[in-house]
């Protein structure tokens, strides 16, 4: 039997075994895992232990960055810092839409782009940015439309984009010049959200949205919030100023350390232990997909299915691969999470990389274009999130006819960064 | 309460067989059996005594001739993921002799690599080459070094003491270390004790052995600091017109941290580096193992080539480990004829080592020395 049917097979074989296991209710990640048994069983590797622990190992680093930036967010947030934030900006901005739009857009970039994930924007600034916006008259599917969009635009920017980390990674290429191809793109395209999604809004009832966002503690002040954020970026940049002098701590020893200054700082009791068990019960199903996303693309690569998917996808005709991408990207993302990173990213930027592209921006184009994927069933996460945090009780397909433009947007934008991304080379400094 | 214990089970069952296969890989012994021209077994800290009982504090095997005459370090290891650098090295440390000059040959230059294998390659955990007593298993290793001997990663790597910026893992990556820091991580220091060896042992020539995947624009060629064109561009020429082909390339002024750019920077040495193919590496391979890993055939690689992805030619013969060591050793011996033939009171002269006809035709296999019926005394562990 040749490598070709052979992994076909096995592919079928996973693909079924997923889709049986979503019938049966099974969760995204565990549906990942039992694709990733079968394909080892039909493969005839059985049940490979050391495959298995070693691709649930791939993300470990990854998770670490999770747990403490999402601790720290978490921590801020129970600190009443959140809430201090976005009153200030309430409070400051209420008869300027143009600058309060910009503020929100800003506060929800943040989470994100620490953190990596666009459930941790939702779930730290999405409901009262909401909140918000439903003052401003615009209806509840609109505002999580808002929500959901800068959120993945808030994932895929830097410092921390996975998307562009987990491919890079992939092909051994440095994850360096990715801030301003990221920034740009997602910075813009937020902005572009709000504003589009949000022009028919009125004037916000100040007296109204005040009464009902949750009050911060009396000794809350900007200090407090800006000075655990001082601490990261002090670290950070330590470790890129005096490299050699300076410990290498790591992004999550970093993150914890904010983390400390944020509990130290807080002017309320914070039940650290409390707060630290649900961050991770929180993330459980974000951990748990990168957990089963390693051990499914570890048996991909034993059983010669990934070799399978990269060689259909390089030797595809070239326009074919790039105009397609506005399917690709987020159909592989629905249904692998951050596997469609090493899955179908490697290979196309490897594709790229031969059509003589620049693979920074390419890249950095495929990432954007990535997130919309976390709205779009069998998966979405992301989507899920935020029609609830929101408290959407229209149907999800409205939810969705609000995210079409954003998204379109978004797709060109990626699309022509991928197309002309020799051209934005001049973009990849730092 | 049921479904948990189930859970905690599995976990445990999952837990006990990988934690095994783990534990016995990273503690695989590779025995070296030394041969006649080896006169002295050094540890790497006697350089550099800071890195004495870690993971890194390789053997270095000295050979020396009769004859005095230059100096040449051979580094096989630096990625242990490329095995037909390895197994160079053991070629040369079990049967090479020396006329003249001295060899100083490690086998596992990022020894912690060779105790880790890649999370998401889906690498086996070793390899076996066929032998007439049976076989030896060599650890399968890693392009970077185990982060249970060096985490955490920084998130972006700056190398020292150019602050080029590379990539965060790379920081584990001995051939983007060079030349090494002493007060810095286990891999820049491994490195700097290399440097220490070569500036100590006065070495002419390092050569740094390596295998590349056939989709990097890198391979099948000797890449040379400046200072070795002359000597890589003749022997490239030879075994291009007598045996192989060969090409040959500079190495670029501006990308840090690899041997042939940094050992060339900061010793009198001249650095070379050799790249063989194989398509184990390639991001495009099929199912991953050890025949894939050790016979270098690959229906989807050879479907990229066809679509012109690749820098190699190949098909359906594949790449075998033996063509691959059988193109390292000719290409060392080949480097030091044309050394020797332009420095002769620096040559070396090389005995007792195969060149890639006589591997292609006995097999790797039949260079690697039973331990089993060596004396004991002989015996060194990697």
């Amino acid at each position: 039997m040749s490598m070709t049917t052979s992994a076909t097979i096995i592919l079928a074989a996973m693909v079924a075994a997923y889709i049986a296991a979503k019938i049966f209710k099974i969760s995204t990640e565990l549906s990942m895992l039992a694709a990733a048994l079968v394909g080892g069983l039909v493969g005839g590797a059985g049940l490979p232990a050391r495959h298995i622990a070693e691709g649930a190992f791939t993300y470990l680093d990854i998770c670490l960055i999770f747990i403490t930036a999402t601790l720290f967010m978490n921590l801020l947030k129970e600190s009443g810092g959140v809430a201090f934030v976005v009153r200030r900006i309430l409070k400051r901005f209420h008869k300027h839409k143009f600058l309060l739009f910009i503020m929100l857009a800003v506060l929800m970039l943040i989470p994100g782009m620490l953190t990596g994930a666009g459930s941790v924007t939702v779930l730290i600034v999405g409901g009262m940015v909401a909140t918000v916006l439903g003052y401003m008259g615009i209806p509840k599917p609109k505002a999580a439309a808002i929500v959901f969009v800068i959120a993945g635009l808030s994932a895929a920017a830097p410092p921390v984009s996975l998307w562009a980390m987990l491919t890079a990674a992939g092909v051994n290429m440095p994850y360096v010049g990715f801030f301003l191809p990221l920034m740009i793109p997602c910075l813009v395209l937020a902005l572009l959200t709000i504003f589009i999604l949000g022009w028919k809004s009125k004037p916000v009832d100040l007296e109204q949205a005040l009464k009902e966002l949750p009050e911060p503690p009396a000794r809350m002040n900007w200090l407090k919030i800006v000075l655990p954020f001082l601490v990261f970026f002090a670290l950070v940049i330590a470790g890129r100023i005096w490299p050699f002098d300076f410990p290498i701590m790591g992004l999550p020893l970093v993150f914890a350390f904010a983390a400390a200054i944020t509990l130290l700082l807080s002017p309320v009791h914070i039940d650290f232990l409390d707060v630290s068990r649900r961050t991770v019960h929180q993330l459980l199903p974000l951990i748990g997909t990168l957990t089963c996303v390693g051990v499914l693309v570890q048996i991909m690569t034993l059983t010669g299915v990934r070799g399978l998917i990269s060689v259909t996808v390089v030797t595809l005709p070239a326009m074919v691969v790039i105009l397609t991408l506005f399917l690709t990207l987020p159909v592989s993302e629905s249904v692998l999470m951050w596997g469609a990173a090493p899955v179908l990213g490697v290979p196309l930027v490897l594709l790229f990389n031969t059509m003589n592209l620049n693979p920074v921006i390419a890249l950095a184009g495929m990432s954007v274009i990535w997130p919309l994927g976390d709205a779009i069933p069998p998966t979405a996460i992301i989507g899920r999130l935020t029609v609830e945090t929101v408290g959407m009780k229209e149907r999800y397909s409205t939810f969705l006819k609000y995210c079409i433009i954003p998204a379109v947007l978004i797709i060109l934008v990626g699309t022509l960064m991928v197309i002309f991304s020799k051209k934005l080379a001049f973009l990849t400094v730092f | 309460m049921i479904r948990k214990t189930i859970i905690i089970t599995l976990g445990l069952i999952l837990l006990v067989f990988s934690g095994l296969s783990f534990y016995k890989s990273r503690h695989l012994k590779e025995p070296v059996v030394i041969g006649p021209g080896v006169t002295q077994v050094k540890k790497l800290s006697e350089y550099f005594p800071a890195i004495k009982g870690s993971a890194n504090d390789a053997n270095v095997y000295v050979l020396e001739g009769a004859k005095k005459g230059g100096a040449l370090l051979v580094l096989g290891g630096s990625h242990p993921e490329e095995p037909a650098a390895r197994l160079t090295t053991w070629i040369l440390t079990e049967n090479a002799t020396l006329e003249q000059g001295r060899i100083f040959v490690v086998n596992s230059a990022n020894r912690s690599a060779t105790t880790v294998t890649r999370p998401s390659g889906a690498y086996p955990a070793s390899y076996t080459i066929k032998t007439d007593w049976g076989g030896q298993t060599f650890r399968m290793g890693d392009r970077w070094a185990n982060p249970l001997d060096q985490w955490p990663d920084p998130e972006v790597y700056i190398h020292y003491p150019t602050r080029q910026n590379l990539a965060y893992m790379d920081i584990r990556n001995l051939n983007r270390t060079w030349p090494g820091r002493a007060n810095g991580t286990l891999t820049e220091k491994t490195c700097y004790a290399l440097v220490e060896l070569i500036k100590k042992e006065n070495v002419d020539i390092v050569i740094d052995l390596h295998e590349a995947e056939l989709q990097y624009p890198v391979i099948s060629t000797i890449v040379s600091h400046q200072k070795g064109l002359d000597v890589a561009a003749m022997a490239s020429m030879v075994l291009s017109d007598e045996e192989f082909k060969m090409g040959m390339e500079k190495s670029p002024l501006e990308l840090h941290g690899l041997s042939h750019r940094e050992i060339g920077d900061h010793t009198n040495a001249v650095p070379l580096l050799f790249e063989t193919p194989e398509p184990f590496l390639d991001a495009t391979r099929g199912r991953t193992d050890e025949k894939l890993l050790l016979e270098g055939k690959d229906e989807f690689v050879v479907r990229a080539g066809k679509r012109g992805l690749l820098f190699e030619k190949i098909d359906e013969k594949g790449w075998p480990i033996d063509v691959r060591v059988g193109r390292h050793c000719s290409t060392i011996l080949q480097v030091l004829d044309v050394w020797s033939q332009d420095h002769a009171d620096k040559a070396v002269a090389l005995r007792n080592v195969p060149k890639y006809d006589e591997v292609i035709k006995k097999g790797t296999g039949a260079f690697l020395r039973d331990p089993s019926k060596a004396d004991p005394k002989l015996i060194y562990y990697e």
